[in-house]
């Protein structure tokens, strides 16, 4: 019987596709286990990382046109409007302190005080697949930034980051499919509506002012249009009273409600964005957190 | 003699047409489709590109460009790393046994494959989304492959005159069955 002298090698793969196809999709399973990917594609965005920061770097106001001087200007009023937004923030939160009273339950819930905040800048926006939505920022861990921490522009929540390295970090945008954060429906009125919901992200692809859906929203609620959409803390994950966006249409469904809002995203605006540096309680602290209420 | 043959046979510029076309739709789909409000009639050019490999490039130079070219756009995207990488490599399966029947030369033909590609590729996408938890719902899913395929179909048959055109400039040889050396 002949026997088969075939040595297995690369150039073995390379004519055997579909061997090869295999050993790919199995390590396409791996790999998000590994996180190998994820460091390797933080890697690849390092040149795009180094290129911003020498071009920041390099910046001689003297040598600029007067668009590229104002554009520079514009560009410190936002890093100083932001900084001015943390200080304010901190100052709440040392007020809401000082009066020793829970900040969710003493303040409205759009005046509730934020989190520090890192200030940052948008160096690539957009993303190589019709259906992921990302941005990178010129921040990373250096500047204490983690993963799953909520990105805003001002009080307006843009997504939360999603994989972070030494100088720079890429961002998941609330359209990308995977994003989802537990939200809340505020009606003005004599008596406050609040309803909650959760937002997905569906891959929409208008850069402009998306429109998402609202999971989860029990059927009977009075949801109209025009009402505001802010995150709540149920999860712990996103702090109380970031703004999302607008209800537009209601379609009562079976069982539930389907609600549409257009989310106050807009992808051409980003520019300068402050990530911030909230981290997810744990259980234990969410019971304690729970504990403390009813008393 | 030997020489000049084997020369035939050494492919032409291969890995830089694969890397520059990969960049170049990275750069066209982040920075320029995605601004413009098309809403969901967006064009796949990677999986024109990737199909343009599968249809047009010697037997060798299929397989391995159409997973490369997969792979940078998963290094370029949010998602698993490999995910384009495994849809193109069985696009280029599937395409090599469509070429059999069909000639890609043919407008209608080319617009056709350009129509199924690129629909499966997505469609395949958001099944590998679906598994991972992040599926948006079929129906709508295939509603949206459908648009994206409508949109990118059109562009299929110029996009490969306009390859063929140019890599003829390049000086690439075409080779028996319509193939190009790459």
């Amino acid at each position: 019987m002949p026997r088969n002298s075939e040595k297995l090698n690369l150039a073995w793969f390379l004519r055997h596709p579909l061997v090869a196809t295999c050993i790919l999709l199995a390590m396409t399973v791996l790999l998000p286990y590994l996180r190998v990917g994820e460091r390797v594609k933080l890697w690849a965005l390092l040149p795009v990382a180094w290129a911003a920061g020498e071009e920041a770097a390099a910046t001689n106001e003297a040598d600029l046109s007067p668009d590229e001087r104002n554009l520079l200007e514009l560009r410190r009023a936002r890093e100083q409007a932001a900084s001015l937004l943390d200080e304010n923030n901190a100052l709440r939160q040392a007020l809401a302190q000082r009066s020793e009273q829970p900040a969710d339950v003493a303040c409205n819930f759009a005046q509730a005080p934020l989190p520090q905040t890192v200030d940052a800048r948008v160096i690539l926006k957009g993303d190589a697949s019709s259906w992921r939505h990302s941005c990178v920022l010129n921040r990373g861990r250096e500047h204490g930034i983690k993963e799953g921490m909520p990105v805003t522009c001002g009080r307006t929540l843009i997504g939360r980051t999603f994989m972070v390295d030494d100088r720079h970090c890429i961002v998941q945008l609330l359209t990308d499919p995977g994003f989802s954060a537990g939200c809340i429906i505020v009606g003005q009125g004599e008596t406050p509506l609040r309803v909650r919901g959760v937002l997905r992200g569906d891959g929409s692809v208008r850069p402009h002012f998306p429109r998402l859906e609202l999971e989860d929203v029990a059927v009977g609620e009075r949801v109209e249009a025009g009402m505001k959409v802010l995150t709540n803390d149920f999860s712990g994950q996103y702090p109380p009273g970031l703004a999302v966006g607008e209800v537009r249409e209601v379609i009562p469904q079976a069982g539930f409600l389907q609600v549409r809002i257009e989310a106050y995203l807009d992808l051409d605006s980003l520019d300068v964005v402050q990530v911030l540096l909230h981290d997810r309680p744990t259980l234990e602290q969410q019971a304690m957190q729970l504990l403390r209420r009813k008393k | 003699m030997l020489e000049r043959a084997n020369n035939l046979n050494h492919p032409q510029y291969r890995w830089r047409l694969v890397l520059g076309v990969g960049l170049l739709c990275a750069v066209l789909h982040a920075a320029l489709i995605r601004r413009l409000d098309l809403g969901e009639w967006q064009p796949d050019l990677f999986s024109i590109a990737a199909l343009y490999f599968s249809l047009y490039a010697n037997r060798q130079g299929r397989y391995l460009p159409c997973m490369v070219l997969g792979l940078v756009r998963d290094f370029l995207s949010l998602g698993l790393l490999g995910s384009y990488a495994v849809l193109y490599s069985l696009l280029h399966k599937l395409a090599s046994k469509a070429r059999l029947r069909l000639d890609p030369d043919h407008f209608v033909n080319a617009t056709a494959m350009a129509f199924v590609g690129t629909f499966l590729v997505n469609f395949g996408y958001h099944a590998m989304l679906a598994l991972s938890g992040d599926g948006i719902g079929w129906s709508r899913a295939a509603m949206r492959c459908l648009t994206m395929a409508c949109a990118s179909a059109p562009l299929a048959p110029f996009v490969f005159v306009v390859a063929n055109h140019g890599l003829g400039r390049l000086g690439v040889q075409r080779l028996a069955g319509g193939y190009v050396n790459v």
